[in-house]
């Protein structure tokens, strides 16, 4: 009878904390406006520097220095000279300029190698550079791609003189092509990017309501006036729980929802043309399951987080004691940094890893069905024994009137596996 | 039988420096219906840990006690039901409106009539129309006072115990909460009540039950503690008795 859920009460509760939390600013701002502006503008600022610093940096002139050009090969210099990007210089000592910084590059041809095709003219190119410079570096790229397009006309010329094609002469060469269509390609730069945030989003959207809904109370003492409510203490929680829940789903949620609308714009300064030939689109099928894994994320997040923060008297207290978990959710999607990682069954196993990885696979629209088993079952057992924690700590009288002085771990230590039991209802 | 019976009502803390702390150690007493009781004591006599067992915020770790005839450790819900409990460490939600938490503790503490009807009753009963739509955090202190005792009989409960009322306010506060209760009186209710301020105990309490390190050392109405110690200032009867346990 004691512990009787009403659920009028719990959504009367539950409301009252809702319309709270959306009247305190810090609230609404990690949770719903950080979701929805941040990333996006945050990625957008930080591509669109990467693209203004790029692009100050095409606008230097290499200063290059060219050494034993062959005499039927004027034309290349010509092709240089016309070339706004490249500065042609004299040097004396070109490679203590090129330390110096004085110097970008310095090409010297040289006779062909010993037995090569006999073709009038030819030469071989030693590029010498810094590679600890960036001008030096984009000295190199930009020499080659003008000497490239050079020995290109020049193997054309040579063919035809000797009366076959430039294939013939050439022999051999290397060409690329992209087999992933422009959705492949969106949804493997979705996969990289969104899962890392939706978990980040949902960390962030969940800290403060976690906090405020359990230190906060106590440091405003309003948590006795609730405990003063006709109805019982599980019902108080249940719709704190739900509460916190529900805002860092939503954060969750709307951070996906403006990370999918505003991803081709925020890309396009990094990927120039080729982010119009990509589709940034889930696949619908795949929504349900984001949907509920990241419910359970959620779930997960906000009953380790409301645990650890009701040990805290202060809100201030709080936070310190909830950033090593905040932390600690970060850390194992690192993993999803490591390149082929593939989704296996120890990986499903792993709190928050398999969760990511199942947003990863749903983004590219792949459904390995056992390990989404074993990644819901496994959340959902997590959240399952932070809950039976909840339950145990909540039957102790000095946890709920703030007067325990320490923090989980010295809990779990004392009185789960210590067995101490005073204090307990 | 009595809204308030108490038998043998007992409360130990554990404390980590001091070992096991005895804060109330088997009080009886009863509360009649109508009457304002109350429970006089110095600092740590053990008065707000009996009105938080009574409201089953705390739980007895001996004794017994029913509310208007509900147990208070098998029966918590119930017995919050029955009563309003109003004391200066239970503050309301700063976010909420004025109106919004009045309706907030009229729902949740299962008011059985017309909500919307109760809620407009007692904005317009304790005078605070003017401000039913700013939020807790941006009144000042005496507004915050009507809204917490709007909100602790929103439900109308039979039972109201004011654990140290006037702590913390001023002259005129203080004094129009007095009369708060003895209107609370004159409309039939039960009323638990604990100060350590004796001109408050003599001018609102029908009975006093004086308390001191957990125990009940005297239990009557005024005029029956003269007739027992001879002394006619309630401030030397409660000495009276204290240095007597002493």
């Amino acid at each position: 009878m004691a512990n009787r859920f009403r659920w009028t009460d719990i959504r009367c509760l539950y409301w009252r904390e809702l319309r709270s939390a959306l009247r305190e600013r810090s609230i609404v701002v990690n949770g719903i406006l950080l979701p929805i502006f941040l990333y996006p503008l945050l990625l957008w600022m930080v591509y669109t520097g990467i693209t203004f610093v790029g692009g100050q940096t095409q606008g230097f002139a290499s200063r290059v220095a060219l050494k034993g050009l062959p005499q039927q090969h004027q034309a290349f210099k010509d092709e240089l000279q016309r070339d706004v990007r490249i500065e042609l210089k004299d040097s004396g000592d070109p490679t203590g300029e090129i330390r110096a910084g004085g110097l970008d590059l310095l090409a010297e041809f040289l006779p062909p190698a010993e037995g090569a095709v006999p073709l009038e003219g030819n030469f071989r190119v030693q590029l010498t550079f810094d590679d600890s410079k960036d001008r030096s570096r984009i000295a190199r790229d930009r020499f080659r791609e003008l000497l490239s397009r050079y020995r290109d006309g020049y193997f054309e010329r040579q063919a035809g003189i000797l009366g076959i094609s430039r294939a013939q002469l050439q022999q051999f060469w290397i060409e690329s092509r992209n087999v992933a269509t422009s959705r492949q390609m969106g949804q493997f730069i979705l996969g990289l990017m969104l899962p890392l945030f939706l978990i980040i989003m949902v960390a962030v959207g969940c800290m403060y309501p976690a906090i405020d809904s359990t230190a906060g109370e106590r440091e405003k003492s309003t948590w006795e006036t609730s405990m003063t409510l006709a109805t019982p203490l599980t019902n108080i929680v249940a719709a704190k729980y739900l509460y916190v829940t529900t805002m860092a789903t939503m954060a969750g949620l709307l951070n996906l929802t403006a990370m999918l609308l505003s991803m081709k714009a925020v890309l396009a300064p990094i990927l120039g043309g080729d982010s119009d030939e990509m589709s940034f689109q889930i696949p619908p099928a795949s929504i349900p399951l984001i949907v509920l894994a990241t419910v359970l994320l959620a779930s997960f997040v906000a009953a380790g987080m409301m645990i650890i923060a009701s040990f805290a008297r202060t809100f201030r207290e709080g936070q310190a004691m909830v950033s090593p978990f905040y932390v600690a959710i970060f850390m194992p999607i690192l993993f999803l940094q490591v390149p082929g990682l593939q989704f296996t069954p120890a990986l499903a196993a792993i709190p928050i890893v398999n969760v990511a990885m199942v947003f990863r696979e749903a983004i590219a629209g792949t459904f390995h069905w056992p390990l989404i088993g074993i990644t819901l079952a496994v959340e959902i057992l997590c959240v399952v024994v932070a809950l039976w924690l909840a339950t145990n700590i909540l039957r102790y009288e000095d946890f709920l009137m703030g007067n325990y002085g320490g923090n989980l771990a010295k809990f779990l230590k004392e009185r789960v596996l210590g067995g101490k039991r005073r204090g307990r209802h | 039988m009595d809204p308030v019976e108490v038998r043998g009502l007992a409360k130990t803390f554990y404390d980590e420096a001091r070992g096991e702390v005895p804060a109330v150690q088997g009080i009886d007493f009863e509360c009649h219906a109508g009457e304002i009781f109350g429970l006089l004591g110095a600092n740590g006599a053990g008065k707000t840990t009996t009105l938080r067992m009574l409201s089953t915020i705390l739980t007895p770790t001996g004794g017994s006690a029913t509310i208007l005839g509900h147990d208070i450790a098998s029966e918590p819900t119930e017995v919050r039901k029955c009563l309003g409990f109003y004391s200066a460490s239970t503050a309301l939600y700063p976010r909420l409106t004025a109106r919004e938490t009045i309706e907030f503790f009229t729902r949740i503490n299962q008011y059985s009539g017309d909500v919307k009807q109760r809620v407009d009753y007692l904005i317009e009963r304790f005078g605070i129309s003017k401000y039913a739509s700013a939020r807790i955090d941006k009144l000042s202190t005496g507004m915050k006072q009507k809204v917490s005792i709007a909100r602790t009989v929103a439900h109308d409960p039979p039972l109201l115990i004011f654990d140290e009322p006037t702590v913390g306010l001023d002259v005129l506060n203080a004094l129009d909460m007095q009369d708060v209760i003895r209107e609370f009186r004159a409309h039939g209710k039960t009323i638990l009540f604990s100060t350590h301020i004796m001109s408050e105990a003599e001018k609102l309490c029908d009975r006093i039950a004086i308390i001191h390190a957990g125990r009940i050392l005297a239990c009557n109405n005024l005029e029956g503690l003269r007739a027992v110690t001879g002394e006619r200032y309630l401030e030397d009867i409660f000495v009276h008795y204290v240095r007597g346990q002493g």
